[in-house]
């Protein structure tokens, strides 16, 4: 009945939102998506058309790679031809583990080493200044300005910061000025990695301040209230009361950080290209210089699944964690 | 990753210098910069433009991409375009540091170019990634007269020439004379107890237990003073550094101690410093003696200016009194993708750049044309390198170009030309060479003692080398 | 709020905490101005000599900043507009079309999103040099440089992002039924539909997902410095600004490089500024970075 005037009035097509959400009121609400089997047909067709691009991709870029990356870790090949592949069994992973091999140590430990580095020091400065901008006025402004390394290309983080490190830069610039020696951050093996951990801690500081403060905002007030009244001071109220219901944010927090660190190298590519010697090399960097410099294609792919099966893990007990704590609330 | 201690300026100075003429040289590059960065050749191997009649064009990738170097080059590569129609060459370059990640990624991509100059340590893995082509019968031959062993043995991969070598340097003992002479020493050292002797008598320090004279030079700056001098003092000693065979390391041996041993000596007892930046402090007068290659004595000249007449060369020194001297050669050579659609014609070019003789005037001041005074002959490829203050393998040639009027210096590393080793290039070795570079520095700051040290390198190698195979 | 008085403490550690976070970004644009012999000797000093423009002609003439800066513009639009096409169509279909196998198809979604990136650099080259009959290559993808000529490969592997589909299907959920079943019965199709009545209502989360795409594809580094190493004509920002490292005399090279950076940062920055709250709340729904 309606629906004839419609054509005359602006037709369907040009129906804008708000038009569309007047009509609503006036009309009595269709509940059955089911039509008959030939709409419900045609609405699958219609369905997968939409979803078209997006599966033509994953099947091309991600169902595909999977399985080139499955058998390359299980060949050798020296990169001629596609035809050139050859199978190897599991030689490749053998090989990243065999007595001698650099992959698990120094690579795999600095991996794991720069992801803990990082997650440590981000949780501790990001639960520092969260809780303080909390008692703060402007607090966007605040969080606004931790949050610019974010935005910013690695390139410029990490040439920023390897040039404050030189001899001849803002940091040993300060030392100095304070009457230290200089450290040769980046070029000395024992400080290599430190160093750059401090930088990737640097710059995600801010989405770690980010998802904190929304923890700090959804703990109730009144809690805070019956410890003032109980005349509990301020790092009692923060021990007990704070950290405690902060729980799942700092889960998160270091969930996401360790899972990121576990797999950036641009970072170290910039700043180090993994030196001095292996002291900053990282399992993913290691998987691309195989690949790309070395091309051993075959324990490059290997070295991927190692460290997928790393990050997996990790990502396992994440969820295992979070359904946990789900239980528990 | 630098093998000899510079980048794209080969011959114009060291990694770390910033004296003078790296200066210059940088000024020259940046005016180059742009050309290089992004107008280097995209191009699929060589197809020209596809339509008969038209030129084939051939791509070279080189690490020549600067200053100098990029000048040298471009030299012979003008004379070749201008003189021949049906078959023209274009020069494409990346950084040193790029440049085998640039031949693999690009040979990948099935963008290789025509002709390739790679280091040489590459040469087993770019035959075995399919990159380098073996030279055809009459170019092997042609090689084989016109070098070296050790140059032709730098450009082989399983006994198989693969290109024409081109840039080659041995190591030798510089030594400050000045230093020498103020510590009651008037000979370089030539064994390695008159080294080790000389070594601690030249070290001074200051009240504060500073440094201000290193005996003897032992840098973990680059590969060049860290690996390159270990093979130099091994390669003395008789020893090797890749098993005959290639598949192992025989660094775990008599000669590896007793190098190894040496250079920890040194070390303990104050006479090396490993921490510091060689490139300066030998020219600054704070080194005595100290092992390089042959392409330093041309940033030495342009950075000491007058000091420069305190510094001498003299070969290697040998474990014992009138043994067989020993040193190390590394290089590059210049081959042709295997992959490429005009390999014919690359090798052509090729002969003509490496093997053609042209006349040359008198000292490294070479030029092509007649009209210089003739004193001999040599190929372009020759003049390009002593016009850098490098050398080639073909010994001839560099006593035509090294004339009365060149630096003296130069000699001991060409009378090497006879005697050196070349730097192993199996597949995998310059993974080798990494590890071999970290097993020293581990050494040198006292993390592993002799035997430790030893033993993480020999297992690491073996494996990794085993594994390219 | 919680404390009483004035919070010095806070103060304090918010404001050290900020200095430490700006310095980098203060000590960027102070060395882009430092003339030649003044970055990078002793003793440090962090003011330049003089505030000229020196460098930032250097950058613009010797990086040759104008084809890097086309290079990243193109293939960061090419990201965005693919990613927020592709989500918004995707999103849609699984969030307010009924039809055998949605489930699973969202949940094959969120796996992808399970696989690091790391995982496919090798694969994915491979794939772009053997796509078939491109660049030289036959149908059995052999022969020639396949997708890698172009500066398509750079945006390739980023035109579609599981997380985008995600983010884009949940806002949509939100979307009244009731809007789309009257448009349904005034005979609209669904294309018009999603064009007409849905996409205006996901605007918010598409300015999401677009800002975070943009920086994302902006800054990215690590695949396309594989790209421009077999191809250098399709060099981006961070990658040109990266590769003119050690190159020349360091005194001379930083604040040029420096002045680049600057350069390439601000686009993003101001973005940033601009619409930060919008930024924000994708990073929290992604709680990656």
């Amino acid at each position: 009945m309606v629906s004839t005037l419609v054509p005359e009035r602006a037709g369907p097509e040009r129906a804008g939102p708000e038009r569309a959400g007047r009509e609503r009121r006036a009309r009595p609400v269709s509940g059955a998506a089911d039509g008959p089997p030939r709409t419900r047909r045609r609405r699958t067709v219609v369905a997968y058309l939409f979803l078209s691009p997006v599966l033509l991709f994953f099947a091309v870029f991600l169902v595909l790679p999977l399985g080139f990356a499955v058998l390359l870790s299980l060949s050798h090949w020296s990169g001629f031809a596609l035809s050139g592949i050859e199978p190897v069994g599991l030689d490749n992973f053998a090989a990243l583990f065999a007595a001698g091999s650099t992959f698990l140590v120094p690579v795999l430990t600095n991996t794991l080493l720069f992801a803990l580095g990082t997650v440590a020091l981000a949780l501790g400065g990001s639960v520092l200044v969260a809780s303080c901008i909390e008692r703060l006025r402007f607090q966007g402004l605040w969080r606004t300005l931790y949050f610019l390394p974010i935005v910013t290309t690695v390139v410029a983080v990490g040439n920023v910061w390897k040039y404050m490190y030189e001899p001849g830069g803002l940091v040993n610039g300060v030392l100095n000025a304070a009457g230290a020696g200089s450290v040769a951050f980046l070029a000395d093996p024992d400080t290599a990695l430190p160093s750059v951990v401090v930088v990737q801690a640097w710059a995600s500081l801010g989405s770690a301040i980010l998802v904190l403060t929304a923890g700090l905002k959804s703990i109730p007030e009144s809690y805070y209230e019956a410890a003032s009244l109980d005349g509990a001071g301020q790092a009692t109220v923060f021990w007990r009361i704070t950290l405690p219901l902060l729980r799942p944010s700092l889960l998160f927090v270091c969930v996401t950080q360790f899972l990121t660190g576990l797999q950036s190298f641009a970072l170290i590519t910039v700043m180090t290209k993994g030196g001095p010697g292996d002291a900053t090399n990282v399992a993913a960097l290691e998987m691309y210089r195989r690949a790309f410099s070395y091309g051993d294609w075959g324990t490059a792919s290997a070295a991927a699944f190692v460290l997928f099966v790393v990050v997996l893990l990790v990502t396992l007990a994440q969820l295992w964690v979070f359904r946990r704590k789900g239980e528990e609330a | 990753m630098t093998p000899d201690g510079r980048g794209a300026g080969t011959a114009t100075g060291g990694a770390g210098g910033t004296g003078p003429s790296r200066r210059r040289f940088s000024r020259a590059l940046a005016a180059a910069l742009p050309a290089s960065l992004l107008g280097a050749g995209c191009a699929a191997p060589g197809r020209g433009t596809g339509r008969p009649g038209d030129p084939v064009v051939l791509t070279l990738l080189s690490h020549y991409g600067g200053g100098e170097s990029k000048e040298a080059l471009r030299g012979p590569v003008d004379e070749w375009n201008a003189t021949h129609d049906r078959v023209k060459v274009r020069t494409t370059a990346v950084e040193f540091d790029d440049l085998l990640t640039t031949l693999m990624v690009r040979q990948a991509a099935g963008q290789g170019a025509d002709l390739v100059h790679p280091y040489c340590l590459w040469t087993g893995q770019l035959v075995r990634s399919g990159v380098l082509a073996p030279a055809p019968p009459e170019h092997a031959a042609e090689i084989r007269r016109g070098y070296g062993t050790a140059a032709v043995g730098a450009a082989s991969a399983g006994g198989v020439v693969h290109g024409y070598p081109t840039e080659l340097q041995t190591y030798a003992l510089y030594y400050n004379r000045r230093l020498l002479r103020e510590a009651g020493i008037d000979q370089p050292p030539r064994t390695w107890l008159e080294l080790e002797e000389a070594a601690y008598r030249t070290t001074r320090r200051d009240g504060y237990g500073n440094t201000l004279v290193q005996g003897f030079g032992l840098s973990t700056y680059d590969d060049s003073t860290t690996v390159g001098q270990t093979l130099a003092l091994l390669a003395s000693a008789g020893g090797a550094f890749v098993a005959a065979d290639g598949r192992g390391t025989a660094i775990d041996s008599a000669a590896g101690r007793a190098v190894f041993a040496l250079e920890r000596r040194l070390v303990d007892r104050g006479a090396s410093v490993p921490g510091i930046n060689m490139y300066q402090a030998f020219p600054a007068g704070r080194v005595a003696m100290v092992i390089g290659a042959g392409w330093w004595t041309g940033s030495l000249t342009s950075r000491m200016g007058a000091a420069y007449r305190d510094v001498g060369v003299a070969p290697v020194p040998v474990p014992e009194a009138g043994g067989r001297p020993g040193t190390l050669c590394t290089g590059f050579l210049l081959g042709v993708n295997a992959a490429g659609p005009h390999q014919r014609e690359a090798w052509e070019f090729l002969r003509w750049l490496n093997a053609e003789k042209v006349g040359v005037g008198s000292g490294t001041g070479a030029s092509t044309g007649a009209s210089h005074k003739a004193v001999g002959a040599a190929t372009r490829m020759s003049v390009l390198q002593a016009s850098l203050g490098s050398l080639t393998g073909r010994a001839d040639d560099m006593r035509v170009l090294l004339g009365a009027d060149a630096d003296p210096n130069l000699r001991p590393f060409l009378e090497a030309l006879a005697y050196a080793v070349p730097e192993p290039n199996v597949p995998g070795a310059q993974r080798a060479k990494s590890l071999l570079r970290k097993g020293i520095e581990e050494l040198w700051t006292g993390r592993r003692s002799v035997d430790e040290a030893l033993r993480t390198v020999r297992r690491q190698v073996d494996q990794e080398v085993a594994r390219s195979w | 709020m919680r404390g009483r008085g004035v919070p010095w403490v806070s103060y304090l550690v918010v404001a050290v905490g900020a200095v430490l976070t700006m310095v980098p970004f203060l000590d960027m644009v102070m060395t882009s101005f430092k003339g030649p012999g003044e970055a990078g000797t002793l003793p440090y000093r962090f003011l330049p000599s003089a505030f000229d423009l020196s460098n930032y002609r250097a950058a613009i003439s010797q990086l040759n900043l104008p084809l890097l800066f086309r290079n990243s513009v193109v293939v960061t639009a090419a990201i965005t507009c693919s990613v927020l096409l592709t989500s918004s169509l995707a999103g849609y279909a699984l969030a307010k079309l009924r039809f055998p196998g949605r489930d699973f198809v969202f949940r094959l979604v969120l796996a992808t999103m399970m696989f690091p990136p790391f995982l496919f650099f090798v694969p994915h080259f491979l794939i772009l040099v053997h796509w078939p009959l491109a660049g030289g290559n036959d149908a059995l993808g052999r022969g020639g440089a396949g997708l890698t000529t172009g500066i398509a490969a750079l945006a390739v592997p980023f035109l579609v992002n599981g997380f985008g589909v995600f983010l884009t299907r949940q806002f949509m959920l939100s979307i009244p039924d009731e809007v789309l079943e009257a448009a349904r019965i005034d005979g609209a199709g669904e294309f018009a539909l999603w064009w007409r009545v849905v996409l205006p209502q996901t605007r918010p989360v598409l300015l999401t997902l677009g800002l975070l795409t943009f920086v994302d594809a902006w800054n990215e580094y690590i695949w396309a410095l594989l790209i421009s190493t077999a191809n250098p004509s399709v060099m981006t920002l961070p990658v040109g600004i990266q590769l003119l490292q050690d190159h020349l005399d360091p005194t001379r090279t930083t604040p040029v490089i420096m002045s680049a950076l600057v350069l390439s940062t601000l686009p993003v920055l101001l973005l940033f500024l601009l619409l930060q709250k919008h930024y924000i709340r994708g990073v929290m729904t992604s709680g990656l970075k």
